[in-house]
């Protein structure tokens, strides 16, 4: 974990609410395992005040050039002020942080995001088709805009020899209802080895239920308010099963699904 | 000019630099030791310990206000026995004092406490948390009641002869009526202020953004309200003060010092950078060199008043 300053290249826009903020920052940063997350101090000093935490979406190297990828939603101020960041300005980004995914070697996987967890996600997927684990993308939204970067994960998918499915609430965008719709299907079936999840915790609780009737093992990166991202506040906590709260910054933001108390 | 002279005393506590670490914003000090600001501090205060460990509050435990935060984290902690065994040997390498944040539920309690630490030589003093406005039983019903704390301050003071620190509420009317209660128990030090209890609610959802509903204020936020506790309770008191509240750069440390304090204490600025504590020694030195002092305990209550207060 280092505290770097990072040079804004540019702001992608998505549909709005959502955007890539597509950072320069220097080698020191890696390595970064896929699931963790960095710190990014927003703008102006007394609101917000505190730094917001996001996950590292896609990460390019090039020699000792490094550009790395958050996916974010404006949701206030904070997210406000890095979707309309200028190019040329300077965040400081504490991180890499927490605990990663943890690839392991299955004959085929499922990756499931709700919205814009999927920022979770892409990385690992990468790594699974490196390492030819093919996997199938679940990706579940409200609607149509709820799908950010929705070709970078076909596209990840299909080079891993697997397929990208979509779901939406209002039926806008592929099949409609939620994701657990298909991925049952697929899981009684016998389909996947292991689930890999992100997004809200109802969510993440409903694929935990799912993934152990299934008998089958995960691991779901868990978003919670965050003060510091390293352990010092111990403002993140998360259920564990073993009747402690776990923090979901150093203790995760990658828990199996197994050890949290949903 | 020679280098300005950082060395602290704060009563019987001696201390390299005025910046410490407030309880509960560094962790056990390990946290931060990739990160550099461990090396030069001044002092760490831990995250309140009791005797066995504390599982703390469910959450949502914090949210961000307007130049600030809210937290009710509800003294998660290891547990003194844990701290002891497996966190203080990591921390004997560095040159920052350690001071014990000590919490209980009963006066045996805390005597038990401050009993366990006396033995340590690691140990550099004792702060007892009277004033966590998050938790059901113990901490706060001693803050608030100058006979309850007097009784309870005396009672630690026989099991330690290590400096013994009271921090101080801010939630109360006349926080140097509770300085005063401290002082007649044997306190050797006190400091000001833990947070202020506040609340947030989210429009949206109509609920209140943490579980708890009440939390602790911190940051720039609540600066002047423990600038002027600490003025009052150096002034009235007699004890030495550690300031506490909203301090993110050497301007605030300067200002808390000629209020009356005799060393700070940094607490949700490191959430937002974990180097805070550098950045400002780097910045108090310059202040002093550039103003010519050679000593930073120059400063302490140097505050210029007009005549007629």
């Amino acid at each position: 974990m280092r505290d770097l300053r990072a040079t804004v290249s540019s702001v992608e826009p998505h549909p709005l609410p959502y955007f890539t903020l597509h950072l320069e920052i220097a080698e020191d940063f890696l390595p970064v395992v896929p699931g963790q997350f960095v710190m990014v101090e927003v703008g102006e000093r007394l609101e917000p005040y505190l730094r917001r935490p996001f996950s590292v979406h896609d990460l390019r190297v090039a020699g000792s050039r490094v550009e790395i990828d958050l996916l974010g939603k404006v949701i206030g101020r904070g997210t406000h002020l890095l979707s309309t960041a200028s190019p040329g300005s300077i965040l400081r980004v504490l991180g890499p942080l927490g605990r990663g995914f943890e690839v392991q070697p299955h004959d085929r996987v499922a990756l499931v995001a709700g919205g814009v967890g999927s920022a979770a996600l892409l990385l690992l997927g990468r790594q699974l088709a490196d390492r030819r684990i093919p996997f199938d993308f679940y990706y579940g939204g409200r609607s149509s805009i709820d799908l950010p970067c929705r070709s970078d994960f076909e596209e990840a998918a299909t080079a891993s020899g697997g397929s990208c499915i979509v779901t939406t609430e209002d039926g806008s965008e592929g099949r409609e209802g939620l994701v657990t719709g298909p991925l049952g299907e697929a899981l009684e079936q016998g389909a996947y080895g292991f689930l890999y999840a992100c997004g809200p915790m109802g969510l993440l609780a409903a694929l935990a239920g799912l993934a152990r009737d299934h008998g089958v093992a995960g691991e779901a990166a868990l978003e919670t308010p965050m003060g510091c991202g390293y352990g010092a506040c111990l403002g993140c906590a998360v259920p564990h099963v073993d009747g402690r709260f776990a923090l979901c910054c150093k203790d995760g933001p990658v828990f199996r699904f197994d050890e949290v108390r949903w | 000019m020679t280098e300005p002279d950082l060395s602290t005393r704060v009563g019987p506590l001696e201390l390299p630099n005025p910046v410490l670490t407030a309880s509960g914003t560094f962790g056990y000090g390990l946290e931060f030791s990739h990160l550099g600001s461990l090396a030069k501090l001044g002092g760490i205060v831990t995250k309140g310990l009791s005797l066995e460990p504390r599982k703390g509050n469910p959450g949502p435990r914090i949210c961000e206000t307007r130049g600030g935060m809210l937290n009710s984290i509800g003294l998660q902690n290891i547990g003194i026995e844990a701290f002891l065994v497996d966190v203080l040997p990591g921390l004997r390498q560095y040159p920052a004092r350690v001071v014990l944040n000590l919490f209980g539920t009963s006066i045996d309690e805390y005597r038990q406490l401050a009993r366990r630490a006396e033995p340590i030589p690691e140990v550099a003093g004792v702060e007892l948390n009277v004033s966590c406005p998050n938790v059901d039983r113990g901490g706060i019903e001693f803050g608030h009641d100058p006979e309850i704390l007097a009784k309870l301050v005396a009672a630690v003071r026989q099991e330690t002869t290590k400096p013994l620190i009271v921090k101080l509420s801010p939630n109360v009317a006349a926080p140097h009526e509770l300085g005063e209660a401290a002082r007649e128990g044997g306190a050797d030090i006190l400091s000001c202020i833990n947070t202020v209890v506040g609340m947030a609610i989210d429009a949206g959802t109509r609920r209140p953004l943490l579980h708890t509903v009440r939390g602790g204020l911190s940051g720039p936020a609540i600066k002047p309200i423990a600038l002027r506790i600490v003025f009052d309770v150096a002034r009235k008191v007699g004890l030495p003060v550690i300031g506490i509240g909203g301090i993110e750069t050497a301007s605030d440390v300067i200002e808390f010092l000629l209020a009356g304090a005799s060393a700070v204490q940094i607490g949700t600025a490191l959430f937002r950078d974990p180097a805070t504590p550098e950045r400002i020694l780097d910045g108090l030195r310059s202040y002093l060199r550039e103003s010519g002092i050679a000593k930073v305990s120059e400063l302490v209550g140097a505050v210029e008043l007009p005549s007629d207060t």
